[in-house]
């Protein structure tokens, strides 16, 4: 039955998406990176507010405060020590990429190393922690309960857009970073201090995407070290909707994605008795679909290649 | 002497099965420019075929009609001395044989297919749909009773087994093992000094301009992803025969990016690099698992995060200061070039 | 025009509400050499990749030797013999300049995935074909630079080397896109000069997109102008350049 606690998680899975995933697309639209590291921005953002809510600092708009600092302080390291540098030698995307998914790599192993000294420290023998944290009081209306966490979720969601909007569409340095999306070295030539610019960028990209990991805890109120990687489909598919380019359809991205893993997963249940474990191949189904009939060409690249020939050539 | 023999039948499967998985991963990336983060999809579908095939095929050989995954299955296997796998030995290698020959053509075709949707978007797109697709191929085996779901298949052996001496079963079976790598790696370096390995360096330069220079890019990529794909799939046979079982926890995302630090290391465009890559690999982690059993818990880091923390920084550190890694690509190596001192000498 | 190698029927290419091509029809005859001008944004690139099947017209029909090529494939395209260079030359790095040139002929046995590891099926034709291709750089001073990488290459000889290795097939239409774009005056004349021989002495058609006008004029025999999509004036070169329409759309595009 598609009820209304389907809906009301189709929203708070979506604006958790949508804070995840805009990110992403932003500065792979500026840096052309695929950046594998955003996987471990969601797992610093929900230890933040898992740990802080263990250590009794319980307010949620701190956590926000404190994973907004901490995945932008990562961002601009990872830019620093290493995507720069790659890039002034002129390597390949391809290659920037694939020293993301190495930080990537290191840093989860890292955590899950940290947190395996930390848990002994506070005598917990399990590396999960349920999170425990106050924003809004849930409300009652009309005979439906919404839960605060959804409240603080809608808040923080709209904080975040209009503070992107407002930072990209009104500002000096949102119009320099959309210059340097635009061409990188036309930009610098002109004079846009790309390097300062490049790491206010991943400052802002990693600051949401934790931010957007502390949506995701709320969500799902239990955080594991393998809370980012369950994701890892769902953001890319979502990106990949959004073409890797257009922030608009990347919003619109992440309710599609969460309206099929909530709404269509229980349609095709109470219809098909389809298990409700196939919610990952509905998503790997969107992508599918998307990357055959929209293919995010223009970001991307590609080859202007057609498998159908619209016509035979004729004498 | 013992202890190194010990350690070699150990060892020489696993750096087979790594130093093919590295050999064909460099076939897409280092030749062709095809960023694959899905090669464990195809390793697992290797792996799940030959052991769902040999335990269906050998029960049936001793008229046990029992779930693949169950005790009874396991028992009517391996039971020593009255076991299927030691009753019906000729049965035994000859699915072994087969289903080398199955994983290589499934999984190739699966990744021939997979190529259709993303060839004409940018590599990076091609990653991740393979990547997911990987994900999706071991969450479904998760989910899937027939074959075991979370448990997955037990109850096999090396196919040499019922020899009853476990060193020279085992022996022979490391020998097979380096056997198929050397033949898939002499097939690699044939394959690649070639005017088709100087296609797929000109496609890993510029699809577009290959497509101009009238070269079929897109059936060259799948052919190179049928190949590579395939190639995985016989690693898959040989974990499955060397460990007697298979998990689907075993093929997760981590793995791929396991291979891919074995070829960066190695270097990209080099087969003997990317073998190097994976001895190395294979070799610091027994160390580690040496070392970790020697000293216990009082490891700081344990050494399964240990381990994936080095793959991580190699991957990140080579790219930055030795990108071309441990051996550089090398020029593909055809007659042109007897032909060209010839031709330039004629005039002195 | 007596005998066109390639016609262009009316060809429109729109993006979105931008006409890039609204429907342009010249032809281009066999063994010419016809000069394709216009101001920025005119559609000149655009029209080689109609032709070159980059991009299927919106409207319209590509013929070539009697064929008609528009919707192939870049690849198909280049099979029926027409070979196109780029503005940014596009030659691979990290093949050598004799590779760049056994690159292009083809369907060569050995790019069979089959025969490819196996030598004893490719070797003779990859003789014949090294023989040949030495022979191609020898004769257009090349011949220092067989195995040289690309990047070793001055501006002038990567043009050079982008035009000629077509000769390893038999092509019988080359698109250059601003092929003295980038090179001193006098290597742009040179290179010019180049073509004409090729013209003369292979018979073989060019057709040259081109900015430098002052050189262009002096070597081609026909001239085609494009204006936001449509073809503005054509003619012979010093006809062309006393067009009023020409020269305003010049000075005010």
């Amino acid at each position: 039955m598609v009820g209304v606690s389907e809906i009301l998680n189709t929203v708070q899975m979506g604006l958790a998406y949508m804070v995840i995933a805009l990110p992403l697309t932003l500065s792979y639209r500026v840096t052309q990176v695929i950046n594998f590291v955003h996987i471990i921005f969601i797992t610093l953002g929900a230890y933040t507010v898992a740990l802080l809510g263990l250590v009794g600092l319980t307010n949620v708009w701190i956590a926000m405060g404190a994973a907004f600092l901490l995945g932008g302080a990562l961002a601009v390291l990872d830019n620093v020590a290493v995507f720069e540098p790659l890039w002034r030698r002129g390597s390949d995307v391809l290659i920037i990429m694939v020293a993301s998914l190495g930080l990537w790599i290191f840093y989860k192993y890292l955590i899950y190393a940290v947190l395996d000294k930390l848990f002994i420290v506070l005598r917990t023998n399990t590396l999960s922690v349920l999170v425990h944290t106050e924003g809004f009081p849930s409300v009652s209306l009309g005979g439906i309960t919404i839960d605060g966490y959804l409240i603080d979720t809608v808040v923080a969601s709209v904080i975040v857009s209009l503070a992107l909007y407002l930072i990209l569409m009104r500002t000096r340095i949102g119009k320099a970073i959309r210059a340097i999306a635009d061409n990188q070295v036309l930009a610098e030539i002109s004079g846009i201090p790309r390097g300062r610019v490049l790491n206010f960028m991943w400052f802002l990209s990693g600051g949401i995407a934790a931010v957007g990991g502390v949506l995701w805890a709320l969500f799902q109120t239990t955080v594991t070290p393998e809370i980012g990687d369950q994701i890892i489909l769902q953001v890319f598919s979502i990106a990949v909707i959004g073409g890797l380019y257009s922030l608009t359809k990347t919003a619109i991205g992440a309710f599609i994605v969460s309206g099929t893993e909530n709404i269509v997963i229980a349609v095709l249940h109470d219809a098909f008795g389809l298990p409700l474990s196939f919610r990952p191949f509905l998503v790997f189904l969107v992508l599918l679909v998307v990357i055959l009939i929209w293919p995010p060409l223009g970001a991307g690249g590609g080859l202007p290649y057609r498998f159908r020939v619209r016509h035979r050539s004729r004498r | 002497m013992e202890s190194i023999i010990g350690f070699l039948i150990s060892w020489l499967p696993i750096f087979a099965i790594y130093g093919i998985l590295s050999i064909s991963l460099n076939l897409e990336i280092g030749y062709t420019g095809m960023a694959n983060f899905g090669k464990v999809a195809f390793y697992a579908i290797g792996a799940y075929l030959s052991a769902a095939l040999t335990i269906s095929v050998m029960l049936s050989l001793v008229g046990k009609n029992v779930p693949l995954y169950s005790i009874e299955a396991v028992q009517a296997l391996s039971t020593e001395g009255t076991g299927a796998l030691y009753t019906h030995p000729a049965a035994l290698v000859g699915l072994f044989v087969l289903s080398l020959v199955l994983a290589f053509l499934v999984a190739g075709a699966v990744g021939y297919l997979i190529t259709y949707p993303t060839l004409r978007v940018g590599p990076a797109f091609l990653g991740i749909t393979v990547l997911a697709f990987g994900e999706m191929f071991r969450v479904f085996m998760r989910n899937y009773e027939p074959l075991g779901s979370t448990k997955g298949l037990f109850g096999l052996n090396n196919p040499f087994v019922w020899l009853g001496n476990s060193l020279l079963s085992q022996g022979l079976f490391a020998l097979v093992a380096l056997g198929l790598l050397l033949a898939v790696y002499v097939y690699a370096e044939r394959f690649v000094n070639s005017p088709l390995g100087r296609t797929l360096r000109a496609i890993k330069d510029d699809e577009v301009a290959a497509l101009c220079l009238g070269k079929h890019v897109p059936r060259v990529k799948a052919t190179v992803f049928f190949i590579a794909s395939g190639m995985a799939g016989v690693a898959g046979v040989l974990w499955t025969f060397y460990q007697g079982s298979v998990q689907p926890d075993t093929f997760v995302p981590i793995l791929t990016f396991y291979v891919w630090a074995m070829v960066i290391l190695g270097g990209m465009g080099n087969n003997l690099g990317a073998l190097l890559g994976a001895a190395v690999f294979t070799l610091v982690d027994r160390a580690l698992t040496f070392a970790a059993g020697m000293m216990g818990p009082s490891l700081i880091i344990p050494p399964n995060y240990l381990r994936w923390m080095i793959v991580g920084l190699v991957i990140v550190l080579v790219l930055m200061f030795r990108p071309e890694g441990i051996k550089p690509a090398r020029p593909i190596k055809t007659p042109a070039w007897e032909a060209v001192k010839e031709e330039v000498g004629k005039d002195g | 025009m007596a005998d066109p190698i390639l016609e262009v029927k009316d060809v429109a290419k729109y993006f979105g509400g931008v006409k890039a091509l609204d429907g342009v029809t010249l032809s281009v005859p066999r063994g010419g050499m016809i000069g394709l001008i216009g101001p920025n944004g005119s559609g000149k690139t655009t029209l080689f990749n109609v032709i070159t099947g980059f991009y299927v017209p919106t409207r319209g029909e590509v013929w070539f030797e009697g064929e008609r090529i528009d919707g192939l494939n870049p690849n198909e395209v280049y099979l029926k013999g027409i070979v196109r260079t780029f503005q940014i030359p596009r030659l691979f790095p990290s093949l050598t300049v004799l590779e760049n040139v056994l690159l292009t002929p083809p369907n060569q046995i050995g790019e069979r995935p089959l025969y490819a590891p196996i030598r004893s099926k490719w070797e003779k034709q990859e003789r014949e074909l090294a023989r040949k291709a030495v022979r191609l750089l020898k004769r257009f001073g090349l011949g220092d630079y067989i195995h040289a990488s690309v990047s070793e290459l001055s501006a002038a000889h990567i043009k050079l080397l982008e035009t000629i290795r077509g000769l390893m097939t038999d092509a019988k239409l080359y698109l250059l896109d601003e092929p003295a774009a980038g090179v001193a005056y006098d290597m742009a004349k040179e290179m010019f000069s180049f073509v004409r021989r090729l013209r003369d002495e292979e018979g073989l058609t060019f057709f040259i997109i081109e900015h430098r006008l002052e050189v262009l004029m002096e070597f081609v025999d026909y001239v085609y102008v494009l204006h936001n999509g449509k073809l503005l004036a054509e003619g012979k070169p010093d006809e062309v350049v006393q067009n009023k329409a020409v020269i305003e759309a010049y000075l005010g595009g």
